[in-house]
């Protein structure tokens, strides 16, 4: 054991030891633009490795006796190929000729004169740096190199294949726009941008990952967002030290507060309408390039439970829909940990009646009732992981086969009783009415079963008592995970078990964009118009 | 040296303080001795209770940020405060012990019978060490969530009731009980459950705006006060004369709740009620029973005591009673006498030493 321990020990050493030498050779690069051309395209090749996605595209322009000699560097793939035809190459080698070009040319602002007056690219800066130059490349950015020069045009003109923008299959809605986020990070804020054609929705870029250097933005409105909550959630995402991110789920399981619990504490949303909202409470966004799932924080524990659709559609039906909600979570809890607490404990909570159905179906089940609920819950869970990845077509028979198949021989042969099959199938369907909290849900289920099976209904309320610790005890970057429940805030029950009219939603939430808390003024309701006096 | 850093906001005392008066009443019944006058004793105890209270508010508001240890220091000198520190301390967890020992006892005795009774003691034991050491304000957010669940189950427990009650079991007023009987009576819930708030004065000092503890305190009083009233009303109602017989009474009425056939045997709401604020109960006493040992250890952090604390309070609450009759002639005849010197006679003389030698917290 003890020598377990000491290669432990000499594994985090070797680490750091590591780690130190990592930062002390970054510092060496950063060199410097050399006049030299044939030397600076030398270096790039010698850093990409010869990759054959690294094209470089050496021409001259000018005059025949003094040359321009130039370059084009950038990667194949990332970057519109007509672009660099038409707005590049064709200005510097055909229109620069009619430009007067010959007779103003000053070799020491050839840089300036390309940009001001022969590009027609809207997007250019200029860059002094081998490391500049590399990293605009792999963000897809053309790079114009002249002879003589010490500097570099960075031009943007990316473009690769991108998926369009659909509707998110996890996020569907009857009611509502139906666009939702893609990969690319720039067609993410600019249906950011469309929602809130406002100054203060301010995006701030990072770059995280020390290998894959994966561009993410933090989305907030000033003014509205807490900059305590936003300083701190650059601070978290600056200090992420890691090779990769590929998703924004890598982002979320590096900051997020409680690493150790089931539930979550980073909401996330694929619809920009949502994001939107969110953004307008006061949250804070991170969208990571890549992925079209953008994280939100604060995430409190009822949002869970509220849809894009409760806002769009009339209050009293959505007001139903959440408590319905509620009593979906609360079932796909305690369903199957209730049922077997009251089974094998408490029988007499059972009408007479209903006894008599229930024992008699469970008359011959090989099984004690606590078995029963647990592997049927297993098998649940498989059938949902096998029908989730596999194509639709596939998909559906997996169901009819589990569902159909499966569930009524596994009755008639005698295995499992009737009445857990119907528990069971209940609970499962109600599970899906809360998405944002499924991870937690079946955990928990499992746990309620076997506290159930244990200890009746007293373990069930033991259970739920340390789950109520464990939920006050959590905050989602300085937000009480469980307000406006508690801490209790009057105001924000608003939406909470009831979603209340729009124009009674008059603050923002209490815990999040207080220090701007007016959303909308007081008199909103709408009136019949008003009677005129003379008559 | 700031043993608790949290901070509760004065909502949340509100609703800690009714989950710790209706802590234990929800099966055990006081007013045992009035028989059907029970209703009118908790109203009288109520108001004596309020009394008490006074005390601990004024002594609250008097120092401040400071609580019942830090006081005694003040006001008794190092040594001899120490001292007091100590006595209260034993109070607080001897108290924790029986409402223990009450829970296993109720458990063990009438919905597990084959269960063994420290089995119950622990995994309670367990549940509260788990919120203690999350500190003040976690519970304070659990009990928000647990009062309000306990409070609806009590109405619609009540509500469903209505059938089986019989109001003409109310009377006849105090004309069945004697004075002494009512006035024994009146005793044994002053002290159980309203003197027993003598504890908080150990969470005032946590509560971020000591200029509304009183008016907290009142609210929390009346409202627990009231789920108390109604529910001795409905017993009373419900069993009329019987429920003299019943260790359980609360338990016993409700069981006899059958509407339609289909909601029938709902006793066990009373058991999750049980659960839920006794739940809060023992975690408050246990939280500053921690609290107050860490302080007077001098240690820095009071997350070590907590589980040798609890382990220590099982045992106590297993060896103090050989049985449940024990515990319920000690509840109903010996505790209040023990209890009186610690809830009122204590925190009166530290008010009356304090005011004379003109001792005072520095606010702020």
């Amino acid at each position: 054991m003890f020598n377990y321990l000491a290669k432990k020990f000499n594994l985090v050493r070797l680490l750091r030891k590591q780690s130190t030498q990592n930062a002390n050779g970054k510092k060496q690069s950063g060199l410097k633009i050399s006049p030299h051309l044939k030397q600076n395209l030398e270096t790039l090749k010698k850093t990409f490795k010869e990759s054959n996605d690294f094209v470089i595209r050496e021409f001259s322009f000018g005059s025949k006796e003094e040359p321009i000699n130039v370059a084009l560097v950038y990667i194949e793939g990332l970057v519109a190929k007509t672009s660099i035809n038409d707005d590049i190459m064709k200005p510097l080698m055909y229109d620069s000729s009619f430009a007067g070009f010959i007779n103003t040319y000053q070799p020491n602002d050839i840089i300036a004169f390309i940009d001001e007056r022969l590009l027609s690219m809207a997007d250019s800066i200029k860059v002094s740096n081998l490391e500049e130059v590399v990293e605009g490349c792999l963000d897809g950015h053309t790079i114009l190199l002249v002879e003589g020069e010490t500097q570099a045009l960075s031009i943007s003109n990316q473009g690769w294949e991108r998926r369009s923008i659909s509707e998110p299959q996890g996020e569907v809605v009857v009611r509502g726009p139906r666009e939702g986020f893609t990969e690319t990070l720039r067609i993410n804020t600019s249906l950011l941008r469309r929602k809130i054609h406002n100054p203060d929705l301010v995006l701030e870029m990072l770059k995280v990952g020390q290998k894959t250097r994966t561009n993410v933005c933090i989305a907030y409105i000033a003014g509205i967002a807490d900059d305590g909550v936003v300083q701190e959630v650059k601070n978290r995402i600056e200090d992420i030290k890691t090779d990769a991110i590929l998703e924004s789920g890598y982002i979320e399981q590096f900051i997020e507060d409680a690493p150790f619990s089931p539930f979550a504490t980073i909401g996330n949303s694929e619809k920009p309408d949502v994001v939107a909202a969110k953004l307008l409470e006061g949250r804070v966004a991170i969208l990571v390039d890549g992925s079209p799932v953008v994280l939100t924080v604060p995430f409190l524990f009822i949002e869970g439970f509220q849809s894009a659709e409760d806002y769009y559609s009339r209050p009293y039906y959505s007001s139903l829909v959440r408590i319905l909600r509620y009593m979906g979570f609360l079932f796909s809890l305690y369903g199957p940990g209730f049922f077997v607490a009251v089974v094998a404990f408490h029988q007499e909570l059972i009408p007479d009646a209903l006894i008599i159905t229930i024992s008699s179906a469970m008359e011959g089940t090989p099984f004690p009732v606590a078995l029963e609920a647990i592997g049927m819950g297993i098998v649940f869970e498989i059938l949902r992981e096998a029908g989730v990845r596999l194509p639709k077509a596939v998909g559906q028979s997996v169901s009819i086969v589990g569902a159909l198949v499966l569930g009524d021989a596994v009755v008639s042969a005698g295995f499992v009783s009737s009445t857990m099959v119907i528990v069971v199938a209940f609970t499962a369907i109600a599970s899906f009415v809360v998405t944002s909290h499924s991870d937690a849900e079946s955990i928990i289920r499992f746990v309620m079963t076997l506290l159930g099976s244990a200890l009746g209904l007293f373990g069930i309320t033991i259970g739920t008592i340390g789950i109520l610790i464990h939920l006050s005890a959590l905050r989602s970057f300085g937000s009480p995970y469980l307000s406006p429940l508690a801490p209790i805030s009057w105001l924000d029950l608003k939406d909470t078990f009831l979603r209340f009219p729009l124009w009674a939603m008059i603050t923002r939430p209490k815990t999040i964009g207080w220090n701007n808390y007016q959303r909308e003024s007081l008199d909103l309701i709408p009136k019949p118009p008003q009677k005129k006096k003379d008559k | 040296m700031k043993l608790e850093g949290g901070k509760i906001p004065a909502n949340q005392l509100v609703f800690l303080i009714i989950g710790f008066i209706y802590g234990t009443v929800v099966i055990i019944n006081p007013g045992r001795a009035a028989g059907n006058d029970a209703w009118l004793a908790f109203i009288v105890s109520m108001l004596v209770g309020l009394c008490f209270a006074a005390i601990y508010v004024i002594l609250a508001q008097r120092f401040q940020t400071k609580n019942l240890l830090e006081i005694n220091d003040l006001v008794f000198g190092p040594y001899l405060g120490k001292l007091i520190s100590l006595v209260y301390l034993w109070y607080f967890f001897h108290l924790g012990a029986i409402v223990l020992r009450n829970f296993g006892d109720f458990l063990a005795g009438i919905i597990f019978p084959e269960t063994p009774i420290s089995v119950f003691l622990i995994t309670m034991v367990l549940i509260c060490a788990s919120a203690v050491r999350n500190g003040i304000e976690v519970i304070g957010r659990t009990s928000i969530i647990l009062t309000i669940i306990t409070t609806i189950i009590l109405v619609l427990t009540s509500l469903l009731s209505i059938p089986l009650m019989d109001f003409n079991n109310l009377l006849p007023i105090l004309q069945t009980t004697k004075l002494k009987e009512f006035l024994t009576t009146v005793l044994i819930s002053a002290t159980f459950p309203f003197g027993e708030t003598v504890v908080f004065l150990m969470i005032f000092s946590t509560v971020n705006n000591p200029k509304k503890l009183k008016l907290t305190t009142l609210i929390a009083f009346l409202f627990g006060g009231g789920l108390l009233l109604i529910q001795a009303i409905r017993n009373i109602a419900v069993l009329g004369t019987l429920m003299d017989i019943y260790t359980y009474p609360s338990y016993t009425a409700v069981r006899a709740v059958n509407i339609f056939e289909v909601i029938t045997r709902i006793e066990i709401l009373v058991v999750i009620n049980f659960l839920t604020m006794g739940f809060i109960k023992v975690t408050v006493l246990y939280y500053a029973v921690s609290l107050g040992t860490a302080q007077l250890l001098k240690l820095k952090s009071y997350l070590p005591v907590v589980l040798p604390i609890g382990i220590l309070m099982i045992c106590l609450s297993l060896l103090q009673f050989e049985s449940s009759f024990e515990n319920s002639y000690f509840t109903y005849t010996i505790y209040p006498f023990y209890a009186l010197p610690f809830q009122i006679f204590l925190p009166l003389l530290t008010l009356l030493v304090a005011i004379i030698r003109g001792k005072k917290g520095v606010p702020g």
